[in-house]
């Protein structure tokens, strides 16, 4: 027992000379890193331990002790007091560099002017790549990760339609509709996206999404609060969807289930006073229960991009992409001529057959009373004019 | 004494002879068997001489050595019971040296000196060349489809002594009577509904193109995959006794007449192993499912829960129609010519996206991907069998039958052979530039679902094959047009499959 404590207090010891030793050098950024990567170390207390303080200023009042509870409990303080002495600095410092990871601090002159204004504000805010001018209008398009293939495109068409009005579009990256929002965004090559993820900046998650993830960060920004190499735990969700909330100026939801993670988000801008938009879904969708039961409860529905535009009081711009319609439109009004000129009738008859919603091969037999070998052919003719889509199930119109 | 005796053992699927050595002297009472017997021909020793003394006949209290040559194969089964019983006696002259010459036998003796049946007997008796083969009374039917009216069915042990010792006619055994076999097959009449999942199906039977039914339970997968065997021809000569030898040596029951005449339809549990799907095991090589499926039809419910090795293990025996399995020195070929249906569901709760599925999008992704794409690959015709609406189940008039249905087929499977094949599908890439000629517009079409990554290479062959028997179950036009490309393009398997919708 004796033992122990001695080899404990020699090691606490060379660990404050360690800190002495490196505190003089040690980069503000990487401090800041260490600080948010402390056990228990929330968005209040990390608010209210740099409210007033840098991060190297932070760092000595934890290891001398003087922090009074008003920053945090004080056994929480306790164990910052022995936990800021384990972090190997110059590891951090080299796995920032190496993934090239900016750390910012709530009175930086580059943290979010929206963050640092925030009623929760984010103190330290991880992020890869530069985000776009905050004077720029911010649209968060958020929605269930289990979406429906209409879902998804209407997520992609809304962050095409947006990013092209000079719009930043604001989503989780995650599954379903945040994803599908960012690719089209990043399609129309206008507006930088941003995408706040709940893990690590450095931690890619989910897997699949690693592509838009590295293109997020090259041409936009990835932003998170979580610290360099936090995986991407239940818990961090509901407050990655808070700084998703915090950074729109308007939040439009695609389709949520009945208690989707995406109401959270909802939630945190109500909250902040930010306009709440909701696509209307089919009542039979059951990916849409949340968005429909958001339009019975007073939230403005999204059509289109033109709606979300004239939301924002951007009409002028609303108008010509209500007539370009570019996204919808684009390679499938020449293949409609094609299927004109051709003048096949039973197509058209087949065409006419198919719902937006998904429809099964015999539902269209029944439908036109074509032979299943007329209506087969002309599927797949429809299919390659891209206007229809067949998964292998069922066709929808597109 | 020595006495030599021809009988004849199963190697795989084929015979093997054997020639059986006795050899009765002065000394101790013994008796071995050498020649590489297995443990079930090992235990002859015993069943010879309970057979022998139940047959009023003497077993020598002297040394007796068996040797079953050639010794490099291994024998297996209790098929030498017999001829290892005749050479006993005619090496201890109860019945004359004489008596053995120009006579093989097979079978498995009784206690009681009767003969059974063993399986394979088909291959063996193919092996052996002699004026007389004595096989057991219940081998007599399917003996005689090998060896004809040289086949001598005895029920006893001592029916044979009586014959070639004492001079007695050989018994008259009837033969199992010859009956036209009852088509049991479940008739495509009881499905109601259901159009295209039919069309799909009678495609893959006329063209020979393997079949992916996929759909939520209880929508009629395993109901539409059953009626298949239904709508094939019956067997060519050729194909029943290749199919009758496969199941002979599988030991599998063979019809009254011996003869197995229409298509197999085997079903394998998802559990199977690699062994019991393509054919393997230790000591002799035992078909698999795949092989006594050969000429009928392979039917896996629930492709995703196979091992996944085991059904790449499918993916050579599909391409070339025969299977080699290779154990430790020996390799032996067996037939794999089946008609693969596959059915799975489209995800792991079964709705596949839709309104009811509960599955995320990365439980139904990783479920697509148990399937490895080339597997997928050689299914050529992927059909969505949905649950069946309420009014189609309940008030339409009934389909088609298995019989009209089988006509088409049939006239198909004809023209096929006029190309050079048994099927379209088998149609060789020559073969098929002469039988699937496109037209321009067919031409085109083929070529943009290529440049835009829809097909590959091998794809566009498969394709033009079931276009192929698309044209001929439509009017038999000799040139592909385009819908009927589009329509045969519209039954590949789309990747991912399982469907996103809701």
């Amino acid at each position: 027992m004796s033992m122990r404590r001695l080899v404990l207090g020699c090691a606490l010891r060379w660990g404050d000379m360690m800190l002495d030793e490196l505190r003089g050098e040690a980069r503000e950024d990487v401090l800041a890193a260490a600080l948010a990567a402390l056990p228990g170390a929330t968005a209040l207390r990390l608010h209210n331990l740099l409210e007033a303080r840098s991060a190297s200023e932070a760092y000595a009042a934890i290891n001398d002790g003087v922090l009074s509870s008003d920053v945090a409990p004080l056994e929480v303080l306790e164990e910052w007091q022995t936990g800021i002495t384990r972090f190997d600095l110059g590891i951090l410092q080299a796995r920032i560099d190496a993934a090239e990871v900016r750390v910012s601090i709530l009175h930086d002159a580059d943290h979010p002017l929206q963050l640092k204004h925030d009623i929760d504000p984010a103190a330290v805010l991880f992020r890869r790549g530069n985000l776009p001018d905050p004077g720029l209008a911010h649209v968060a398009v958020v929605g269930t990760r289990r979406a429906t293939a209409i879902g998804r495109e209407v997520a992609r068409q809304l962050g095409f339609g947006l990013a092209q009005a000079g719009v930043v579009v604001v989503s989780g990256l995650a599954l379903g509709i945040d994803g599908e929002a960012h690719r089209g965004a990043l399609l129309a090559e206008g507006a930088a996206p941003v995408a706040v993820v709940g893990s690590g900046v450095d931690v890619v998650y989910p897997k699949r999404h690693a592509d838009l993830w590295q293109q997020i960060a090259e041409c936009g920004a990835v932003v998170s609060e979580a610290p360099i190499g936090a995986n991407p735990e239940p818990w961090r969700f509901p407050a990655r969807n808070r700084l998703i909330a915090a950074f729109a100026d308007l939040v439009v939801v695609v389709e949520s289930r009945r208690a989707g993670g995406s109401l959270l988000t909802v939630e945190q801008a109500m909250r902040r006073d930010i306009d709440v938009m909701a696509v209307p879904g089919s009542v039979r969708n059951r990916a849409a229960e949340g968005t429909n039961a958001l339009l019975v409860d007073g939230c403005a529905p999204a059509r289109d991009v033109a709606d979300v535009l004239v939301a924002l009081g951007l009409s002028e711009i609303a108008v010509t992409a209500r007539r370009d319609n570019s996204f919808a439109d684009r390679g499938a009004a020449p293949n409609l001529r094609v299927v004109g000129g051709a003048g096949s009738k039973e197509m058209i008859t087949v065409l006419e057959a198919i719902d937006d919603g998904p429809t099964s091969i015999d539902e269209v037999l029944a439908r036109t009373g074509l032979a299943v070998f007329d209506v087969s052919a002309c599927v797949e003719e429809l299919v390659t004019a891209n206007l229809v889509t067949h998964d292998g199930a069922r066709v929808r119109r597109l | 004494m020595l006495a030599s005796i021809r009988s004849s053992t199963l190697d795989g699927i084929d015979g093997a002879a054997v020639d059986v050595e006795v050899h009765v002297t002065n000394g101790l009472p013994a008796f071995t068997i050498v020649g590489l017997p297995d443990a079930s021909c090992r235990e002859a020793r015993d069943r010879v001489r309970a057979a022998i003394e139940s047959s009023d006949l003497a077993w020598p209290m002297q040394r007796i050595t068996v040797n079953l040559a050639p010794s490099g194969v291994r024998k297996v089964g209790a098929g030498l019971d017999v001829p290892i019983g005749l050479g006993i006696l005619a090496a201890s002259e109860q019945i004359p040296l004489s008596a053995l010459e120009d006579i093989s036998a097979v079978g498995e003796l009784g206690l009681d000196g009767s003969l059974r049946a063993v399986p394979g007997i088909l291959p063996m008796v193919d092996v052996l060349k002699t004026n007389r083969v004595i096989v057991a009374a219940g081998d007599a039917g399917v003996a005689a489809l090998g060896a004809g009216e040289r086949v001598r069915p005895v029920r006893r042990l001592r029916d044979i002594v009586d014959a070639v010792a004492e001079g007695l006619p050989w018994p008259h055994v009837e033969p199992p009577q010859y009956h036209e076999e009852i088509r049991n097959d479940p008739d495509l009449a009881d499905v109601r509904g259901q159009v295209s999942a039919r069309w799909g199906l009678e495609i893959a039977a006329a063209g020979g193109h393997h079949l992916l039914l996929v759909g939520p339970p209880g929508g009629g997968k395993t109901m539409l995959a059953r009626r298949l065997p239904g709508l094939l021809p019956d067997l060519s000569p050729e194909a029943a006794r290749l199919v009758t030898r496969v199941h002979s040596a599988a030991a599998i029951r063979l019809p009254g007449s011996g003869l197995v005449r229409r298509p197999p339809f085997r079903a394998p549990h998802h559990s199977a192993s690699m062994a019991a799907l393509v054919g393997g095991g230790s000591g002799r090589i035992v078909p698999g499912e795949i092989s006594v499926a050969s000429e009928g039809v392979l039917f896996l419910d629930e492709l995703g829960e196979f091992a996944p090795s085991v059904l790449d293990g499918l993916r050579q025996p599909l391409e070339e129609g025969v299977v080699r399995v290779a154990r430790s020195g020996v390799m032996r070929e067996h037939p794999a010519n089946v008609l693969l249906v596959a059915a799975m569901n489209p995800c792991p709760c079964g709705e596949g996206g839709s309104v009811g599925c509960r599955c995320g999008p990365s439980a139904r992704l990783r479920y697509s991907r148990r399937i490895s794409g080339p597997v997928l690959d050689r299914l050529d015709v992927m059909v969505h069998v949905d649950r069946p609406s309420p009014t189609a189940l309940l008030d339409s008039a009934p389909g088609e039958s298995s019989g009209e249905v089988s006509q088409r087929v049939a006239r198909v499977r004809e023209l096929a052979a006029c190309r050079g094949a048994p099927t379209n599908a088998s149609l060789s890439r020559e073969q098929l530039e002469d039988a699937a000629p496109l037209d321009a517009e067919a031409t085109d079409v083929l070529h943009q679902a290529l440049t835009d990554g829809r097909l590959s290479a091998r794809g566009a062959m498969r394709v033009r094959a079931v276009a192929r028997t698309i044209r001929d179950l439509d009017d038999a036009g000799s040139t592909l047009r385009a819908c009927d490309v589009y329509a045969a393009i519209g039954f590949r398997v789309r990747p991912p499959m399982g469907g996103y919708d809701a």
